[in-house]
């Protein structure tokens, strides 16, 4: 066998070994490289900070623990962010697998800036029907959630001081795993009732969303890892926390690992050619 | 109650399993796949029964009386006839009602969302021609929609102009296909990443 035939059947399991070493080695010993934040990640970022004081900032947890790594970071970094700027938060969300994820990143972040459930933010959890969910919410949020995840009847949560529907909340950030998400939100919140909508996705759909963008339909994007970690460091920069920055902390050996890819992927493209003109 | 380190093992040794999978399909890894699919099951049902249910369906109709309520009750019920083949077509009332409400209520809204209000974000608008810094990436979308879109033209043979057109389409599909295939790779390493940090931050406390 051939050096060339040899580098093109590398044993997968020497593959990923080689990344697992690529990519403990800089959790444990930080290399520190800079990143840049991107245009879409500062939109997003800014959309949230000039909402008035008081104002209503709706989340929906778009997904489940599998996308987990991804999309939670930017719902700490979020919640950190609006905690901040003394935003009248309301989690829900479409994905049933993601509720515990919803409950949980409140639970984290609201003792931080020694926030009141019901009264500084409030966790509606989820109901089935997605489209009817999305719409009704639009008619009247009281009808929609009668009572919040804990059973709290609306009239009770003093955070609503009325009926709202989505003409008193300015902005909504959707943190999305797939469908249902942000495209749902775009289609039945936004076209019907005319909410501006940021999102959070995970890398795999963060091309999709992009023509949202370029029409105006999305106000803001995070994509994957990289977007939660520049959140992150724009939270820092402007004060809002110190917490512990989950994905920052990743971005060196998510760096290191698609240096090592894209060489393989360069040394694979090698092997083929070199062995195709040997054929 | 018990302690949350438990979990935290628990869920070191379920990773564990499922990264056994690398080396191998293993009885260790299966047990971990069975175990996630059963537990999203039940966690399924018992936040459904708890957060909709009980509060929108059993309180109103049977603690408070109102009988409206009748209505999505006895339609929910009909998905049951299903296994019972003699009473098994009632379903379609049920299944008839859902789809022609998704049908009308999304058709206009997707229509809108994902071809009308795409096709303005596409048109080099006055205010687009206004900003020096959005020009240029308004004419290459454009140049890029309306090429990939004679791509995908097939009612004609491409010669001349449109075959020129369809390769320049055939190139913006590659350059969309890299893009997704680098935020995959991004996804994917960023799972494992996600993992691992808590395998050796939350598990084991070697890095803080």
């Amino acid at each position: 066998m051939s050096f060339w035939e040899k580098l093109g059947k590398i044993d997968r399991k020497i593959i990923f070994l080689l990344m697992a070493v690529v990519i403990i080695i800089p959790l444990l010993s930080p290399l520190n490289l800079v990143g840049k934040v991107g245009r879409r990640t500062q939109e997003l970022f800014r959309a949230i900070d000039n909402l008035p004081e008081n104002s209503y900032l709706l989340i929906t947890i778009d997904f489940d623990p599998q996308s987990m790594p991804e999309l939670y970071p930017m719902y700490l970094a979020i919640l950190r962010h609006a905690f901040a700027k003394n935003l009248r938060v309301i989690v829900t969300g479409l994905w049933v697998t993601g509720v515990g994820l919803g409950e949980d990143g409140l639970k984290t972040v609201a003792p931080e800036y020694n926030k009141v459930y019901g009264r500084d933010y409030v966790f509606l959890g989820w109901k089935p029907g997605i489209t009817a969910v999305v719409l009704g919410m639009g008619r009247s949020m009281k009808e929609t959630f009668p009572t919040d995840y804990y059973g709290t009847s609306y009239d009770s949560l003093p955070i609503f001081t009325k009926d709202i529907t989505y003409r008193d909340i300015p902005f909504m950030v959707s943190l999305s795993a797939g469908v249902p998400g942000y495209e749902t939100w775009i289609a039945y919140a936004q076209s019907r009732f005319g909410i501006r909508i940021g999102a959070g996705v995970t890398a795999v759909s963060a091309a999709d969303a992009y023509p949202y963008l370029q029409s105006g339909q999305l106000t803001g994007l995070l994509g994957g890892m990289k977007a939660a970690a520049e959140y992150e460091f724009l939270n820092e920069k402007a004060g809002f926390t110190k917490a512990f920055k989950p994905a920052s902390q990743l971005m060196d050996s998510q760096s290191l690992a698609h240096l090592v890819i894209m060489i393989l992927v360069i040394i694979g493209n090698i092997s083929y050619f070199a062995l195709r003109r040997k054929r | 109650m018990i302690p949350q380190e438990i979990w935290i093992w628990v869920g070191a040794i379920l990773t564990l399993f499922i990264f056994s999978f690398l080396y191998g399909d293993n009885p260790f890894y299966r047990f971990a796949e069975h175990l996630y699919v059963g537990v999203s099951v039940g966690y399924t049902i018992a936040i459904t029964w708890h957060n909709f249910f009980y509060p929108d369906l059993v309180v109103p109709l049977f603690k408070q009386g109102n009988l409206f309520y009748l209505i999505p009750f006895l339609l929910g019920i009909l998905y049951f006839s299903i296994f019972f083949p003699k009473i098994s077509w009632l379903i379609r009332i049920p299944m008839g009602f859902v789809l022609g409400y998704s049908s009308g209520v999304a058709i206009p809204a997707i229509l809108q969302a994902n071809i009308i209000k795409q096709m303005q974000g596409t048109f080099l608008t006055p205010d687009l021609l206004k900003r020096p810094d959005l020009i240029l990436w308004g004419i290459v979308s454009l140049i890029g929609v309306v090429a990939t879109v004679i791509y995908f033209f097939f009612s004609r043979e491409q010669k001349g102009l449109t075959k020129g057109m369809a390769n320049l389409g055939i190139i913006f599909l590659m350059i969309g296909f890299g893009a997704s295939f680098g935020y995959t790779v991004m996804a994917r390493v960023s799972l494992l990443l996600g993992r691992l940090q808590f395998l050796l931050r939350d598990w084991l406390g070697v890095i803080k």
